[in-house]
């Protein structure tokens, strides 16, 4: 068994909209997969079906072997879930509220103790842990919804938008804390509309758009899966020649090719290492000199955008 | 049974975190009790004889329908504040957790219904048996208001404003078109009419005759009994049926 989640065809329906449709991923063991999408692609109704919150309207799903649908109690003992909103019991104390969250997983006694001092400190919460949680601030709210996570530390552990509301350093504190946890064994899901949560995490990257997968690849595979999507901006010296024009346009990596100024060219390349030695060894045969070269990459801005036709912060609206 | 304590320990202290608002209510039920209570069998008179005590167990039911409608409340406001949703993620199995809940409403009524009975039964004579008698109707009545509340679950994943006042103006319908402060024998026709067809009036004439309050104003306690059994399984039983759509609901909105 090598994947730790794997769907089939599942789906969600609220009436006649489909919130998941005919979903099919596999999560291997021991790796982030982030799934960044719009608002409303279906990330979240995903985790709570993974967490057997929901039923799904068709297909099923297994964690580490157990079907969502057959043996939803398994599936709530293999995994834990962070929810996008912190809300949870106001009138406790984070202590309790994490130590509760330790004894429904069997920790007891001085571990269960041990435990939860440790994981308060871990999230900067040791000096709020005797405010009642109405008195949070949103940012505090947020990191003991993550910190639950850290308790009991999951096989599979789910997050939705782990950071929303946190501060930078915040933010920091927890992305750390997550790669943490998958290195320790852990598999996570991490559900986001931050490109940069999903850079500085994602082992592998999920699309998602109306409730389906459009693509699941590794942060470089996604980059170069955009035809011409690097940018290589060429200066020369004297001025740009038409036969400079031609060879470099028929380098094969070479999508197409545009002239900013007067002695420089944007090529549009598939790949740009591979094709950059080439690409300069054809100019200079011509005689013409290479002033200046700087490649730039597609950003996941740029693939984001390829993938569903919006840009990640229109996504978000 | 283990994760299933834990929780009902954990959300017993969350409940009864606020000692001033328990105390509160056994106040407010002393106030009423000894003030009000007073003042109004001076007013009823001779027309009621023993109209004291028939007001005191009326408080107690109105006091028990008020702690159980807000454990249904506290259910659905759960789900729609997103706690249910935590709850139903843990290793819990479901049946527990309707067990727990279920529970909970038992011990918060036990609590804060416990000490106005005892001082009732108390001050009228009455023997320790009938405190068994009398919580165990109680408790039954319970268990159909929370049904209701949590029944009515579908509205408040439209609007929980629109729930909110559906509940207040229909807990004020069933408080006051009943048999809680008057008998039926005392009432108009059009407005005993309308009682019958109350459940808290099978519920508050089943409490009277098991604390032998003037049994002959009182309704069939059979009948009462089998009354106040069925609306409770049934509500009860479909709230549970409504539960997950309201989950589903909330989560859509």
């Amino acid at each position: 068994m090598d994947s730790a989640v794997e769907t089939f065809g599942l789906t969600k329906s609220y009436g006649s909209v489909k919130a998941l449709d005919n979903l099919s991923v596999k999560v291997r063991k021991g790796e982030i997969l982030v799934l960044l999408g719009p608002n409303g692609s279906g990330k979240s109704t995903l985790l709570l079906l993974l967490s057997t919150v929901l039923k799904p309207t068709a297909g099923t799903a297994t964690v580490m072997g157990h079907d969502i649908v057959k043996q939803p109690l398994k599936v709530r003992e293999t995994l834990g879930i962070s929810f996008q909103e912190a809300r949870g019991f106001w009138r406790h104390k984070p202590y309790h509220i994490l130590a509760f969250h330790a004894a429904v997983y069997g920790l007891r006694g001085k571990e269960r103790s041990e435990v939860v001092d440790r994981t308060l400190k871990d999230f900067d919460l040791w000096p709020s842990r005797n405010k009642r949680f109405m008195e949070l601030s949103g940012g505090q709210a947020k990191r003991l919804e993550v910190a639950k996570l850290f308790v009991h530390r999951p096989e599979v552990a789910l997050f939705d938008e782990p950071t929303a509301m946190v501060d930078l350093d915040g933010k920091r504190m927890i992305w750390d804390r997550i790669r943490n946890l998958r290195e320790q064994g852990a598999t996570v899901i991490v559900a986001t509309n931050e490109v940069r949560e999903a850079e500085y995490l994602a082992d592998r990257i999920s699309i998602m758009k109306e409730g389906k997968d459009v693509v699941t690849e590794d942060l470089r595979t996604l980059k170069d899966s955009i035809t011409g999507g690097d940018v290589v901006e060429v200066g020369m010296s004297p001025a740009i020649t038409s036969g400079a024009l031609k060879v470099i346009s028929e380098v094969p990596g070479t999508v197409r090719v545009t002239q900013a100024t007067e002695d420089t060219l944007n090529v549009f390349v598939n790949k740009s290492e591979d094709w950059l030695p080439q690409m300069m060894a054809s100019v200079q045969s011509l005689g013409v000199r290479i002033t200046s070269i700087r490649v730039s990459e597609p950003s996941l801005d740029d693939v984001f955008l390829h993938y569903t036709g919006k840009e990640v912060a229109n996504a978000r609206a | 049974m283990r994760e299933l304590l834990t929780l009902l320990g954990y959300e017993l202290k969350e409940t009864f975190d606020s000692i001033p608002w328990t105390v509160y209510f056994w106040f407010f039920f002393g106030f009423q009790y000894f003030v009000y209570g007073q003042l109004v069998s001076r007013l009823v008179g001779s027309n009621l004889p023993n109209y004291y005590v028939y007001y005191g167990t009326g408080l107690l039911i109105i006091m028990t329908f008020n702690v159980a409608s807000w454990s249904g409340r506290r259910f659905v406001e759960g789900a729609h504040e997103g706690r249910l949703r935590y709850i139903l993620s843990l290793p819990i199995r479901r049946g527990e957790l309707f067990l727990e809940q279920l529970m909970l409403g038992f011990i918060a009524n036990i609590v804060r219904i416990g000490p106005p009975l005892i001082l009732v039964l108390w001050l009228n004579g009455m023997p320790p048996i009938v405190l068994l008698t009398s919580l165990a109707v109680l408790l039954s009545m319970s268990v159909g208001v929370m049904g209701i509340m949590i029944s009515l679950s579908f509205v408040a994943f439209k609007s929980f404003d629109i729930y909110s006042a559906i509940v207040a103006s229909m807990s004020a319908i069933l408080l006051r078109f009943s048999t809680i402060l008057y008998p039926l024998s005392f009432m108009p026709n059009a407005y005993s009419s309308v009682a019958r067809f109350n459940p808290l009036t099978y519920g508050a004439d089943l409490l009277r005759n098991v604390m032998n309050v003037d049994v002959s104003q009182l309704l069939n306690p059979g009948s009462s009994a089998f009354i106040v059994a069925a609306v409770g399984v049934s509500t009860l039983t479909l709230g549970m049926a409504i539960v997950p759509r309201t989950l589903e609901g909330v989560k859509s909105t």
